[in-house]
């Protein structure tokens, strides 16, 4: 299969199957994980399909028309990196959703959960593959939306609400100063393709000479760091724990939060190369990796502790990506990519297994575990050989990618020299230390130590294979990539490396590689980390006890603060302009009209009244004039509703006169209709209200109301004669247009009905749907009403 | 107003309305007309019967869902405009098909009648909804 047609399927047929799911779901019940499951694993099979010819041939790129005028197009970018990250969010999709068949409860809405999740899955895949910025900002919103519903899933629980919404702030809000960034680069450039940007480098060298580079390159990494919880962004993560277990496995520690990494590995050949690159991506990324990892101690919550753990592990390729400025790009970013597939397989295993513990034993809280290895052997197998992995043991994946890192870390500070030769490489160190202990932690806290038979139920027992089965397959995926690495470096690491540098890269990984610098790192590590975790418990209280000293200091006290601050600030900004009553509405309306009317018409220089005015009046148009001001006086002087009402539509009635006096059959016609339904309705709602006026005008008020009513009837006469007399003059009335072309080119002898469907259709469209909207408005304001009574 | 005049009245009057509103959605391209005006028509005529004889007794003859009638009126103008796209047309532009048939002769027909009667669906269904829902409004 052409490799194009086989992404757009992987992309698309989660969105199309997810639609039919709730009709699915009536067939088989329950069963619907699995159902979810298999469209998971049809992607993987396509995205596997596509994967041999770029692997073999580099990078493709098509694309289908969509907006061409604007240079805008459905277009795909399939490379190493993008198959690369196909296949994770595709595969670990396969094992959440199978593994959900024994986490969700039965009890649960099991349709609105799978269907946002393969909604969520469908939106990576085409982030991952968009070749169009414009469609990678769109498919990156829908993942952050999908997020959101997925962290909010328990609708009713208020710290799923407050999860749900900071995430939705944070990683949307990051989204837009992204799509900032990218509108940058398209001034630069000229181009939304990715394709076209990477595939020649004079744009690039443009672009890293142009003013407009450092503010693209922040922006862009705001929205990177922003989704991927890198500095002090990272605040929303540890809140999206609130979702469901195997959410969180699948995307905040899998697939959705290396989004930023993904796009700062695409960016990469754009922006790397420069001080600025180094600064801000290693920069940020060392702080974070180092900063989450500390603050991983105080965590009570095992949920917890892996999200400070997945900040701190994204921290660690962040870091990568940013080391390849003055070293050869190659080995930060194998590591870095190899260090992301590591860390998809060892953290998703470990979340599945935190939510299995959780499963059994009710809580997530670590102070209340301990001794769980009898009761849950393969579960303490599993979650051991995942948190040694991310401690970084060897032979486990996550000593390997540690290991490049540390060697890179030496690298990058070698060549920069001074302090930096000896601070990188203890920020490393410092890093897997802290890695070290709370991976230690979990195993400890969880499995090891002595049974709390108080806190725990009293039988605990394993869950079933549906549930062990998933994280077991990612804890073999573990240590077989650690054993044998060469496969997933030839298939998987080589090709998405080649994909990010722009050339083909070789990439070398092997388990023993002679004792060496990075190898006395890793022992240092493991010597120190063993020295921090006998004091875990101590540092976890002194952070404790600092945090309840400085409650303002944090960056949650920040942001709750802001948030708190706009919701009060709303709400009084809402008091103000909407305070209820329809008067205040209608005279700011009128006052607005009064001045947008006026203004332009002093500017063009209008006069009150134009020379050279012949009004050819016959004694029908006077007769009805006449007429209408008395029925416009007595709307105004009636003291009942409903004569005022009366009032009202004998005007609009001889106003339909003055139309057929005008020859304008269809306008007349509405207007007849329009204002015999309008009669109809008041004098239904009339009936349920007070027949007179209640409220009595005193004179200032009423002094207040004619002036604006005077003003409204000056602006409008004024405007009228001026524009009769031609002060437009300049400007050919757009009628002629119609007369000449409504029979031609629509083939309508009714000018006014050619202009509604035809000429001006999208207007039309655009009217039809307020008026269904306004359908719904009415019946739901009415229903809330009745409920509320 | 529940007279038995009004009854009598607008029994005779109403299905001629609604003959007439039809006629005028279906005459909108050429002659005064349209699927607004029709809309609104239909839309009259039924609500002169919801006034004669009330809502609930309408309801209790026969139940009637206009929500769905402007969903499907949406739906309808919105395929017009998106099945335009289909014969390689923009958004909307209209097509015309003129064939001769025998005795009947020749007969037209333009694409966007189907987006005027979609226009007319939901003139009909969105004024209604609203009417009856005030009316049911206790």
């Amino acid at each position: 299969m052409d490799p194009f047609i086989a992404i757009i399927l992987a992309v698309f047929l989660p969105f199309i199957l997810a639609g039919i799911l709730p009709a699915v779901e009536r067939l088989v019940k329950d069963k619907i994980g699995w159902y979810a499951s298999g469209v998971a694993f049809l992607s993987l099979l396509l995205v596997a399909v596509a994967a041999p010819e770029v692997i073999r041939g580099g990078a493709v790129q098509s694309s289908v028309q969509w907006i061409p005028s604007m240079g805008l197009n459905l277009s795909f970018y399939i490379d190493g990196l993008s198959i690369m990250f196909g296949i994770i969010v595709s595969g670990i999709g396969v094992i959440i959703m199978s593994y959900s068949n024994g986490y969700m409860s039965t009890k649960e809405d099991l349709s609105r959960y799978y269907r946002q999740l393969l909604l969520f899955m469908g939106s990576m895949l085409g982030m991952v593959f968009s070749a169009n910025v414009i469609q990678l900002f769109i498919f990156w919103e829908l993942t952050s939306i999908t997020s959101f519903m997925l962290i909010g899933y328990w609708r009713n629980r208020s710290l799923s609400v407050y999860g749900a919404t900071k995430s939705l702030i944070v990683t949307a809000g990051g989204g837009i100063f992204m799509l900032t960034g990218f509108l940058l680069l398209n001034i630069i450039t000229g181009t939304f393709d990715i394709g076209t940007i990477l595939q020649d480098p004079s744009i690039i060298t443009t672009i890293k000479g142009h003013d407009l580079f450092l503010p693209a390159l922040v922006l862009i990494l705001i929205g990177a760091a922003a989704k991927s919880a890198q500095g002090p962004f990272y605040i929303w993560l540890p809140n999206a724990m609130e979702a469901p277990t195997p959410v969180s496995a699948f995307l905040h520690s899998a697939t959705m939060v290396k989004a930023g990494i993904y796009l700062i590995a695409r960016v990469h050949p754009i922006f790397s190369g420069t001080d600025a690159w180094l600064v801000l991506v290693g920069g940020l990324g060392i702080i974070t990796m180092v900063a989450a990892g500390f603050l991983a101690f105080r965590q009570t919550d095992i949920k917890g502790l892996l999200a400070y753990s997945t900040i701190s592990q994204l921290g660690y390729m962040m870091a990568m990506y940013g080391y390849t400025t003055y070293q050869y790009p190659g080995i930060g970013v194998a590591s870095a990519t190899f260090h992301l597939l590591n860390h998809a397989t060892f953290k998703a295993c470990l979340f599945l297994v935190a939510g299995i513990v959780a499963h059994e034993t009710a809580t997530r809280d670590i102070r209340k575990m301990g001794g769980l290895r009898k009761e849950l052997p393969f579960t303490f197998i599993i979650g051991s050989i995942a948190a040694l992995s991310m401690a970084g043991i060897p032979p486990l994946n996550g000593f390997l990618s540690k290991e490049m890192f540390y060697e890179s870390s030496l690298e990058i500070g070698q060549l920069l020299g001074g302090p930096f030769a000896i601070l990188i490489p203890a920020a490393a160190v410092l890093g897997g230390v802290f890695t070290f202990a709370y991976s230690i932690k979990f195993i400890d806290g969880i499995f090891l130590g002595k049974r709390r038979n108080d806190e725990l139920p009293k039988h605990i027992h394993e869950p079933s294979m549906i549930m062990l089965i998933p994280p077991g397959f990612l804890a073999l995926l573990v240590i077989i990539i650690g054993l044998f690495p060469s496969a997933a470096v030839t298939y998987m690491i080589e090709p998405a490396t080649s994909g990010i540098l722009l050339e083909k890269a070789n990439v070398y990984v092997s388990l023993w590689h002679g004792f060496n610098a990075a190898l006395v790192m890793t022992i240092v590590t493991f010597i120190a980390g063993i020295a921090i975790y006998t004091r875990y418990d101590a540092i976890a209280a002194w952070q404790d006890s600092f945090n309840a000293r400085h409650t303002k200091i944090s960056i949650n006290y920040v942001y709750d603060s802001i948030v708190d601050g706009a919701k009060g600030k709303s709400s009084s900004f809402a008091a103000f302009m909407q305070p209820g009553p329809i008067k205040p509405y209608l005279v700011s309306l009128l006052v607005l009209f009064i001045v947008l009317g006026t203004i332009p018409l002093i500017l063009v220089g209008g006069l009150m009244i134009p020379p050279g005015l012949a009004f050819d009046i016959n004694i029908y148009e006077l007769i009805l004039l006449c007429l209408i001001v008395v029925s416009a006086v007595g709307a105004a002087v009636m003291g009942k509703y409903i004569y005022a009402v009366l009032a009202v539509s004998a005007m609009g009635y001889l106003v339909s006169l003055v139309f057929i006096n005008l020859k304008a059959p269809d306008l007349a016609m509405t207007q007849i209709l329009v204002e015999t339904l309008f009669t109809i309705i008041f004098l239904l709602v009339i009936v349920k209200v007070p027949q007179t006026f209640k409220e009595h005008l005193t004179r200032s008020v009423l002094v207040k109301d004619l002036l604006i009513s005077s003003a409204v009837f000056v602006t409008v006469l004024v405007l009228l004669l001026n524009a009769f007399q031609g002060i437009t003059s300049p400007f050919e009335s757009i009628s002629y247009y119609f007369i000449e072309n409504s029979v031609p080119l629509a083939k309508g002898h009714n000018m006014v009905n050619v202009i509604l469907v035809d000429f001006r259709g999208i207007d039309t469209l655009g009217e039809i749907v307020v008026i269904c909207l306004a359908g719904l408005g009415v019946y739901n304001l009415i229903k809330s009403r009745s409920d509320s009574k | 107003m529940t007279t038995l005049i009004a009854k009598t009245v607008s029994k005779v009057c109403v299905p001629i309305i609604i003959l007439f509103s039809i006629s005028l959605l279906l005459a909108g391209h050429d002659n005064p007309g349209g699927g607004f005006i029709g809309g609104v028509m239909f839309a009259s005529a039924i609500s002169l019967f919801y006034v004669v004889f009330g809502v609930d007794h309408i309801e209790s003859i026969y139940k009637n869902h206009w929500d769905k009638w402007f969903a499907v009126g949406l739906l309808l103008a919105t395929i017009t405009g998106i099945g335009i796209m289909l014969l390689g047309y923009n958004f909307l532009r209209s097509a015309y098909v003129s064939a001769t048939f025998p005795l009947i002769g020749e007969i037209s027909i333009i694409s966007t009648i189907f987006f005027d009667i979609g226009v007319y669906l939901v003139v009909i269904g969105g004024i209604l909804h609203i009417f009856k829902e005030m009316g049911e409004d206790k």
